[in-house]
């Protein structure tokens, strides 16, 4: 039988795999993987919480608005990786770093 | 007698006009006229006549008429008030016309005596402002321009003994004469003060004329008024050249011979003389038997010396102080009036000796240079027959030399016998030691008799030493123009009796003495006036024969090995004795101040100083490194953590991400485990 804390571990997983990508990929896209990783941890974690709320299903139901927010957020960030790669030539977060002074 | 505004009185004027002419005109040939011109002898001529002229008027309105006296206030220095002017009375207008009617005769011989000298102007500067400062000494009213005349005096007469400057003698002669001459001013100076300290007062009115004789008169036991009048007293035993203090006088010959003739005759020696005239009610009795020892031992002293002497113009010098010692002794003695005939008479006569001597040396100087001799000119063992030559010289000579004597129908006759015979008066029943005085004057001028004899002879008579060198020699010497006869034959018109008494034999009749008050004419046991004028005329012709005998037909001679004749000769040792005693533990003290200084005083400065470097050393090195390395050390730090904040400012999103999730881990991990 699985049980909570499997889902929870692969939830960890996921996010911990989401947080390496995030912080270690040189490539923006492979960056909005990781942040959808992320995302899917949490969802996983929603859906897997849910089972405690029979009633409403509430976590089944966040689920699905996270879902849908997640595909329109990973269509803004590819939007803004192409006009960052318009600006810079380059989609390599290293290579963008006009947040410095 | 009243005391009036500059402004107003005529007579006051004509006397500083005669002060400051010849001073305005010594301005003149030393800045204006060309040196070496012509211009400037006969300029300081005119001038020193002009003033002979206003003199003469002065003294004609102020002698036996009533004392001037005229001032205006010359500072004020808190309640004190101090006065300058002029004081004008039969002293101080005898002695205007004296200076200027000395002056003038020297101011004429010198135009011929330094004609083609290379400094002519300035020597005419020098002479005018020495006359100056005489002038100025005798008329102010003002003890401490007093002072300061007397001092502008010596400085003149430092300036005219040293006027030769290029010989190393005469140097060292007006050096010895203006330290000389310093000992005394500081007693002056002391004198002057201890008077302002007794009176609150410089002025020489208050304090000197017969009416202010009160304060000292009430006081004449006080220690605060016998002390003043022995400061006085030194002052003017340094100026007049009085034991122990006369042995600038002999070396200030070195100047040029006019100069001599003036400082022996009218100006700076008289200059002490004056003083104690001028300041004489100040004197206590025993300051005045003081001063007649000084000045009796004085011209006993100078007398014997002058017997061996070479040197022309040395025993002319000794002579003078022979005689200041005179005139000392008489102010003294109390024969006041007296000593102030002597200073008249003397300086005409021995004015007339010096001019006489210059004219000798200045024909021995021309023989010498034109016959390349090896001599030395002023020495009268080299002279000798010169009458023949030098008719006038001789004659105004052997004048002025009766009148040194006192011979009878001169004028010394009237002053000198006047001292020895008022002398004897005062020591008349006082106990006998003060008969001392009197009988030592006598002695001395019965020496003065042989000295000027030996003089008279060595120089005129006798065969010329010199034509022994040059046998074909015609004449030796000549009088030269009439720019030397003329003052000469002045000056030897003035040296007979005429001029001061209209009887040849009792000073008491001498208008110069009865200007100043009745001669002492006690009425002793024995007239003394016949016994000096008897032992001086039979005694003077014995030795006048016995000078004769030595000098002339040589039937005579003295051993010069003797005791006596070396103490003579060597000028009783008294230079001697200041060389090896006291200038060289002077010197001595000097040197080891000097070491003290060096090695103590400079020691201990050079001690701080090393100290003061040493302490600046470390103090540097604190500053350099720990203070400044304190500073370096925050800015490193501040630099270093500047430094590090600034490695997370990387502009990297990823990186920034990252700060956060380590901050995020760091909190919850505190939080959690804390």
């Amino acid at each position: 039988m699985i049980t909570l804390t499997n889902f929870l571990l692969i939830g960890a997983g996921l996010f911990a795999i989401g947080i390496y990508m995030v912080l270690a990929k040189r490539n923006a896209i492979q960056v909005l993987i990781g942040i959808e990783f992320i995302l899917n941890a949490a969802i996983l974690n929603l859906v897997a919480f849910g089972k405690y709320d029979k009633l409403y299903n509430s976590g089944q139901t966040f689920a699905l608005f996270a879902i849908v927010l997640a595909g329109a957020a990973a269509a803004v960030a590819l939007a803004i990786i192409l006009n960052v790669y318009k600006q810079y030539k380059t989609i390599d977060p290293n290579k963008v770093e006009k947040l410095k002074d | 007698m009243q005391t009036t505004l500059l402004h107003t009185d005529p007579t006051i004027q004509l006397a500083l006009l005669a002060v400051l002419i010849p001073f305005a005109v010594a301005l003149v040939n030393l800045f204006l006229v060309k040196n070496q011109s012509k211009v400037s002898g006969w300029l300081g001529t005119l001038a020193i006549l002009i003033s002979f002229v206003l003199s003469a008027v002065v003294f004609s309105r102020v002698w036996n008429v009533g004392d001037l006296h005229s001032q205006w206030l010359w500072f004020t220095a808190g309640k004190l008030q101090v006065g300058a002017g002029v004081w004008l009375n039969n002293l101080s207008v005898l002695m205007l016309l004296l200076v200027t009617g000395i002056a003038l005769p020297v101011h004429i011989y010198s135009i011929a005596y330094m004609q083609g000298d290379e400094k002519y102007s300035r020597y005419f500067a020098y002479l005018g402002f020495f006359c100056f400062a005489m002038l100025g000494l005798v008329v102010v009213d003002n003890l401490l321009l007093l002072y300061m005349f007397w001092e502008l005096v010596g400085f003149a007469s430092y300036l005219l003994i040293g006027f030769w400057f290029t010989r190393e003698k005469a140097v060292q002669a007006n050096k010895k004469a203006f330290i000389m001459n310093r000992i005394g001013d500081v007693a002056l100076l002391s004198g002057i003060l201890i008077l302002y300290a007794d009176f609150h007062t410089f002025n020489m009115v208050t304090l000197f004329d017969n009416h202010a004789t009160a304060a000292f008169v009430n006081a004449a036991d006080s220690t605060w008024i016998t002390l003043p009048g022995i400061c006085f007293l030194i002052g003017a035993m340094a100026k007049s050249a009085q034991f122990p203090l006369h042995t600038w006088l002999p070396d200030a010959m070195e100047g040029p011979t006019s100069i001599s003739a003036l400082i022996h005759a009218a100006t700076m020696v008289a200059a002490g003389i004056f003083l104690l005239g001028r300041v004489y009610v100040m004197f206590s009795p025993d300051v005045l038997t003081l001063m007649a020892c000084i000045g009796c031992f004085t011209a006993f002293m100078a007398a014997t010396i002058a017997l061996t002497q070479n040197d022309l113009k040395r025993i002319l010098a000794y002579s003078t102080i022979s005689q200041l010692g005179f005139m000392m002794m008489a102010m003294g003695v109390g024969a006041y009036s007296s000593g102030l005939l002597h200073l008249a008479t003397h300086a005409f006569f021995k004015c007339l000796l010096f001019l006489a001597a210059g004219v000798i040396i200045h024909q021995m100087q021309h023989l010498k240079d034109e016959h390349q001799l090896d001599i030395d000119a002023q020495d009268i063992n080299n002279m000798g027959g010169m009458r023949k030559g030098m008719p006038v010289t001789f004659v105004t000579c052997v004048v002025a030399s009766l009148a040194l004597i006192g011979f009878p129908f001169t004028s010394g006759c009237l002053s000198k016998d006047g001292i020895m015979v008022q002398a004897f008066y005062w020591a008349e029943g006082k106990s006998w030691p003060h008969f001392i005085v009197p009988v030592t004057a006598l002695l001395t001028s019965l020496l003065t008799i042989f000295y000027i004899s030996r003089l008279l002879f060595k120089v005129f008579f006798g065969e010329a030493k010199i034509k022994e060198m040059v046998p074909n020699l015609k004449t030796v010497g000549h009088d030269g123009g009439w720019l030397f006869s003329l003052p000469m034959i002045f000056l030897a018109l003035c040296s007979l009796f005429p001029l001061f008494s209209f009887h040849p034999f009792d000073y008491s009749e001498a208008w110069i003495v009865q200007g100043f008050g009745i001669a002492v004419k006690a009425a002793g046991s024995i007239s003394y006036e016949t016994l000096v004028a008897l032992t001086v005329n039979i005694f003077g012709i014995a030795i006048v024969y016995l000078a004769y005998t030595l000098y002339i037909s040589r039937s005579r001679a003295i051993k010069q090995s003797g005791f006596l004749f070396k103490l003579s000769y060597h000028e009783w040792y008294i230079d001697w004795f200041y060389h090896r005693v006291i200038i060289k533990d002077v010197l001595r003290i000097g040197s080891v101040l000097s070491w003290v200084d060096r090695n103590i005083f400079d020691g201990i400065i050079h001690l701080f100083g090393s100290v003061s470097i040493f302490i600046g050393k470390i103090t540097a090195w604190i500053d350099k490194y720990l203070i400044d390395g304190f500073i370096n050390l925050l800015v490193t730090v501040v630099k270093q953590a500047g430094n590090f904040v600034r490695g997370f400012q990387t502009g990297r999103v990823q990186a920034y991400l990252l700060s956060m999730l380590l901050l995020i881990v760091v909190i919850y991990v505190l939080k959690t485990f804390m």
